[in-house]
Parts: C-alpha cells; structure tokens; sequence
C-alpha cells in the first residue's frame, strides 16, 4: 500500500465513521475523473446499499451519472427536505421526508445527516452585517472537531457543500474568507463560482497553493469569479514565490485573470471603471411586450461631419496599397500608432444555411486556411475572447506598436485584394470626427470583403481606425497623405454576403411583413451634434476660418465649407457671398 | 505623444474584457432601457446599422423599439489609443445576434432553408474615453470611461 492510497484509506475510514460514506463503498479519490469514479463502483461490493450516493454527492449534484433509479430519488428526498433540491422544491412536511431520507437501513439514533452539520456550521460562520462567511481554520472549529466533519484530503467535496449551502441560505454574500486552511490545490475551489458567482471578495490567505493552475480553478473559462473585486493570496507559495521573482508580473497575473478585481493583497490594482447598472434602481418588467419589428431600416453608410472625399481619397489610396505594397504605407501609420488583427473562426449560420462554402459562384472558398493568418503564432491573431484569460506576453506582442513594427506584422499577412473601385455595395462605412483634447479625430469602420490570395478564397473583414489630420511637416503629409492613422483594428471572418447591410427593412422572424414604419427621423442627432464634434475632421487653419462661417451665418458646417471654398477662402467675401444668397437657401443650410 | 507601455496595454486589455460582458449582458436584459443608457453620454454619438442616434436618450430611444437580443461574443479586440493619458480605448466586437424568438419564432410553414429568425453576425466598434466630470473614486482607480462613439452593424 502506497503512502498516497494508505491516507486515503484513513480518511475513509474516519468518513464513515462521520457517516459520509457507506460502510462498504471505497473512497473515492477526489481526483477520480467521472469516468474513474464509475470504475470504483464496479469494483466495489455487491450489497444492498452499495450503489447509495454519498449524501454530499446528492447535494452538489455530482451523483446524477452513477446512480440508479432508486437512490436519485432519495437524493431528491433528501435535498427536498433540506430545501435545497437540485430538482424540484420541498414537496411536504420536512421531518417525514427527513426521516425517510434517512431510514436507508438507519436505525432512530442515526445522529444528524452531515449535510444537517454542514449547514449548521455555515449558519455559524455567517455575519449578516458584514454580508461575509468566515471559513478561515475550518480544522481548528471546536464544533467541526467534535463532529470530524472535515477530512483535508476531500475538501473538495466538503467546501462544495458550504459553497452551496451558502447560495442557498445566503445568497447574498459578497466575502468568503478560506485563510489558514492548509489548503494545497485549488480544486477544491472549483465549484465556488458556480454556486457563487457574484462574489466580490475572497481571501485565500494562509494556505499552500503554489501554482497559476490553482487559480484557474476560479478564473478558467467556464468557472470564472468575473465580479471578483477583492482577493488576497497572501502568505501562500505561488504570491510568495511570484512576488518575490517579479512583482508588477505576479499582479498583472493575477489581475488579468478578474476583470473586475480592484484590490490585489490589500494594495489597489489599476483599472478603468464604468457606470455599472444597479439591478435596485431599476423596475424590472418593460412596460408592455417587447417589441417584434427593428426600431429602424438598414441604413446606407453613414458619413458626417467630414468631408466624404477627404475619407474615400484616404480608402481608395491605402486599400490598393496594402494590397499590393505593405511597405509604402509606412508613412501613413503615425509613429506611435496601433495596429492588430484578430480572426473570428465561426462559420455564420445564414452564411451556412445560404451554402457560402459550396458555391458555384465562388470555387475557392474551401481553400479558406486559418493557419496562413497566424493560427495560434505568438503576435498572430488577437482575438481577447480567447486570449484575455491567456499569457500576459502574448495580449503585448499582438498589438504592433509603431509604424515600423506594424509594417512588419503586416508583411506576414496573406496578400489580399480589395475590390473598392469594382463593387462598391460590397464595402459599408460608418464613419464621423470625435473631438478628443485638443487633437480632433475621425471614427471610421469599414466592412467588406477581400479576396485572399494565393488562394482566391473570399473572406470577409471589419476594419476600424482612429485617424487624424496629417499635420504639416509629418511623414505622413510629406507623402502625400491628409489623414494619419493612430490606430487600426483588423477582424477577418468567415465569408458573409453583403446583402446583410442592404439598405431598406429587416425581417425579425420569417413571415413577418417587411413594411415597417418609416424610419424614425433623426434630424436632431446630426444637428444636435456639436459644433465642435462636426468641426474636428477639418484641418487647421481652415477650422477656424469654418467656425466663423458659422458663427457669423448661421450655416451649419458643410455650407460654411461649401462657401469658403467657392470664395477661397476669404471669410469676407465669403459673408459677402452669404448675403447675396441667403433668400434663396432652404432650410438644411442651417444650424 | 507619450508611448504606450506594458501596462496601458494590459489595463486596457482588462477594461474591454470587463466592459464587453457588462455592456451586453444589460443588452440582452429586461432593465436594458433603464441600464443601457448608463454606458453613454449626452454627448455621444452613435449609429445603429447606418442610423444616428444621439447621447444617452438616443440610446434609450433604440434599445426601447428592440426586439429582445441575445449576443454572443465570439472575439473582441482593444487598443489603447495613442494621445492622451490615461489613454482613449478603441474596442471592436464580432459576434452573433439572435433577436426575438430565434428560428424558433418562425411560423411553422416557414423552410428550413430560410434565414428570417436566425442569428445575425454583428459587428461593433466602441470609443470610450474617460469622463473628466467623474473623478476616481476608489483607489487604483485610473478613471471613469464612457462610451462616445459607437458603430453597429449586421454583417452575416
């Protein structure tokens, strides 16, 4: 008998005694895998009771596989009877169902089932003010002592029990404390966002978890603390050891895997905050059914407050470009600018329904190879879904910083080709300047498709930039460019049809009507737009020249520029020009 | 221009990761027309499939004629946006839409071959900016940010 399987055996021995398990089934290793724990049954004894559930397994629902008819009923007894079905609610008077639960070949003295214990012992630790369950030195309680409630070699199961009980009985707990409890993996945390998962404060304080892996257990895909404000793994190997090697990584670590975390072993972590809604302050029902057609049609592309052809002069010169010359768009990314791509790999499902991928039309499309983009090459596609709970490393070598280093991603891309000039309804661009500081600059997202070649294989990309006027004196207006990019964001995804953003009525189920009503008027949101904001996209020193226009006019910004520009600019003139004509102006000249 | 470090890259990274699954799980909601305006502004600007809409109220405008919505996030991606400190975040979204009852609220004679009800691939791109009006109020707080431009569009 191995050591491992020696202290198993003494733990099992002191469960049953506890009354956790059955006298004659075999411990089960914690570890045990579904399938493993299947096994175990097999081999053990063949009497009457051998295929009864551990009365824990009926609480966390982990007996579903693995048993038989008979007994997932007294599992849902025993839960109905504690309040606290995984199936159905309390079904009758609690001490009959208590009784039956128990009379599996118990005798009247059988002493409180260990979820009885559990609970009391959670109802102990609870302080209602603080919203907060102190677990810290389970094994020192008097009362788990008294009872041998608490076996560390399974507390897994155990601390799955308490964090159930506590959903139940206190669903609205915001702090868990588990310091001091020797614990040595964080598996025994991993069903603690599944029945808790609005934690806000945890503190594992004092135990011996000395891996990354033990937090995943609470930061993994599936099982994530994603409110966690506050967490404190002070005093246990894994902050002992990281710390120590490298402090700002051991936080930024630790900090990427809870988006919401603020406060990292008592010491504030930097973020970035927002006006989170408070489910209190709002009634919950809407007024009325929700709606069953769209709030407007599909509009064309949406460009205001900047000159079109400033912004289709810009696209039809960097699209070619970056078709068929990478390196010349050097000069056009400003030398701290932002660029990354990032591959969104799902087949849609009207592009499926539509049979995209065996089109006559298009022969290549089953050519489509995610490796050519990169397919999980460290700096290759950044796609934050995936890699957000990932390497540190891998979210700063994905975003290319600088012309030079942009250029350079680029060049690995696969050579693609925009068919701009050829089919414009097959691009869409929403597109307006925002006003940031002092700098004004244009919001642009372009979606289309290209062709990616070798392969001919048609995908379709949304690309977003930040730009701004080329100041006089950069690279980029020495090359002959009026707007820079500050940053550029590149999605490729599986080929979809354009016919998603044909303009005029959408359908929200099949048969419905496609009339709709008219598309509700919007005059004020572009009127209503500041001055400011409409003014931001126009270079000095001819924003000021415009800005007079309109404060002497009244004309709104594109006529004020209409005007300038037919008088050469010469704000007199064009006041001038102003007088004469403004009789016969309609209306949309003005502010 | 400062540059961008480390750091600005990871807490921007953190911000998007926190603000995407905020932003639609109160989409997707039944508070949404109370909750959905708390991301924006009077100020922004926003368009919806090509249409403007304006600040805060415009936001309450459209997300009060909407069907109901369930988004699935299938990749976003974020940038610190060089210029200022702490710096604006560019943040674009790719993912699928399913509004009202889904296929499920298509009428029975409807074929199977239709794509009425099925999911739409959506695409959404977000500038959010911190609100100088709203000081920090925890500590490690680097600011308040809300979003002043955003772009939606069906793509699929």
């Amino acid at each position: 008998m191995t050591a491992a399987s020696g202290s198993r055996a003494i733990a099992a021995n002191a469960l049953r005694s506890a009354g956790i398990l059955d006298r004659d089934e075999r411990m089960r290793d914690a570890s045990d895998k579904p399938g493993g724990r299947k096994g175990a049954h097999k081999t053990s004894h063949k009497s009457r009771t051998s295929h009864r559930p551990r009365p824990i397994d009926a609480l966390t629902g982990k007996d579903q596989a693995a048993t038989s008819s008979r007994t997932a009923m007294l599992a849902s007894r025993l839960a109905a009877g504690d309040s606290l079905a995984i199936r159905g609610a309390a079904k009758g008077p609690l001490g009959r169902l208590r009784r039956n639960a128990l009379s599996g070949g118990a005798t009247a003295n059988t002493p409180p089932s260990i979820v009885e214990l559990w609970k009391e012992f959670v109802k102990r630790k609870w302080n209602a003010d603080g919203k907060f369950l102190n677990f810290e030195r389970i094994a020192e309680d008097e009362y788990v002592q008294r009872n041998k409630m608490w076996m560390p070699n399974s507390a897994e199961k155990e601390l799955s029990v308490m964090f159930k009980l506590a959903s139940v009985l206190f669903p609205e707990v915001q702090t868990i404390s588990l310091a001091h409890n020797n614990l040595v993996s964080g598996r025994v945390l991993s069903r603690l966002s599944h029945y808790l998962p609005n934690l806000a404060n945890l503190s594992l304080q004092g135990n011996r978890l000395s891996l990354w892996k033990d937090l995943d257990y609470i930061s993994g895909r599936k099982g994530r603390l994603s409110q966690l404000r506050e967490l404190i793994l002070l005093d246990n190997p894994l902050r002992n050891n990281e710390y120590g090697k490298d402090r700002e990584r051991y936080k930024s670590e630790v900090a990427r895997r809870f988006p919401a975390l603020e406060m990292l072993d008592m010491e504030p972590i930097p973020k970035i905050a927002f006006d989170v809604p408070h489910a209190s302050t709002s009634h919950a029902a809407p007024a009325g059914p929700a709606p069953t057609t769209f709030p407007v049609e599909m509009g064309e592309s949406f460009i205001a407050g900047v000159d079109g052809a400033l912004l289709s002069g810009f696209l039809v010169r960097f699209l070619p470009l970056y078709d068929n010359q990478r390196t010349a768009l050097m000069d056009v990314y400003h030398p701290k600018a932002t660029f990354s791509f990032s591959s969104n790999t799902q087949i849609p499902i009207r592009a499926r329904i539509e049979g995209y991928r065996h089109s006559k039309q298009m022969p290549h499309q089953r050519k489509q190879d995610w490796a050519r983009w990169g397919a999980g090459k460290p700096g290759g596609s950044r796609n934050l879904n995936r890699l957000a709970g990932g390497n540190v490393d891998r979210l700063v070598k994905s975003l290319h910083v600088g012309n030079e280093d942009i250029i350079k991603a680029m060049a690995e891309l696969p050579t693609t080709k925009h068919d701009v000039a050829g089919s414009p309804e097959k691009f869409c661009i929403d597109a307006w300047p925002v006003q940031q500081g002092d700098s004004p600059q244009l919001f642009v997202t372009i979606h289309g498709q290209f062709e990616e070649e070798p392969s001919q294989c048609i995908m379709s990309f949304d690309r977003s930039f930040i730009l701004a006027p080329a100041p006089e004196g950069s690279r980029a207006k020495q090359s002959g460019w009026d707007l820079m990019i500050l940053s550029d964001m590149l999605v490729i995804r599986q080929y979809s049809s354009h016919d998603a953003w044909r303009p005029g009525p959408m359908r929200v189920q099949a048969g419905d009507p496609l009339s709709i009503t008219p598309a509700t008027a919007q005059p004020s949101a572009q009127s209503a737009r500041s001055l400011q904001e409409m003014l931001a996209a126009i270079p000095e020193p001819q924003r000021s020249l415009v800005m007079q226009i309109c404060q002497r006019t009244g004309l709104n910004v594109e006529y004020a520029v209409q005007c300038l520009e037919g008088n050469a600019w010469d704000v007199e003139r064009a006041v001038a020009n102003f007088e004469q004509v403004k009789s016969t102006l309609s209306r949309e000249a003005f502010l | 221009m400062t540059t961008l470090t480390k750091n600005d890259i990871e807490i921007a990274t953190r911000a998007a990761d926190q603000f995407t699954r905020l932003y639609y799980s109160t989409y997707d909601s039944a508070t949404r027309v109370d909750d959905l305006p708390n991301f924006y502004r009077p100020s922004s600007a926003l368009t919806w499939n090509g249409r403007p809409f304006q600040g805060s109220d415009g936001v309450r405008k459209l997300i009060s004629a909407m069907p109901t919505t369930k988004h699935e996030i299938q990749s976003f991606d974020c940038h610190p946006i060089p210029g200022t400190q702490p710096p604006n975040l560019l943040i674009t979204v790719s993912g699928i839409v399913t509004h009202g009852r889904g296929p499920t609220g298509n009428p029975p004679a409807a074929s199977g071959k239709s794509v009425d009800g099925q999911p739409r691939v959506f695409s959404q791109t977000f500038m959010l900016v911190p609100d100088p009006t709203a000081p920090p109020t925890k500590a490690g707080e680097v600011a308040k940010y809300y979003v002043n431009s955003d772009a939606l569009r069906f793509v699929g």
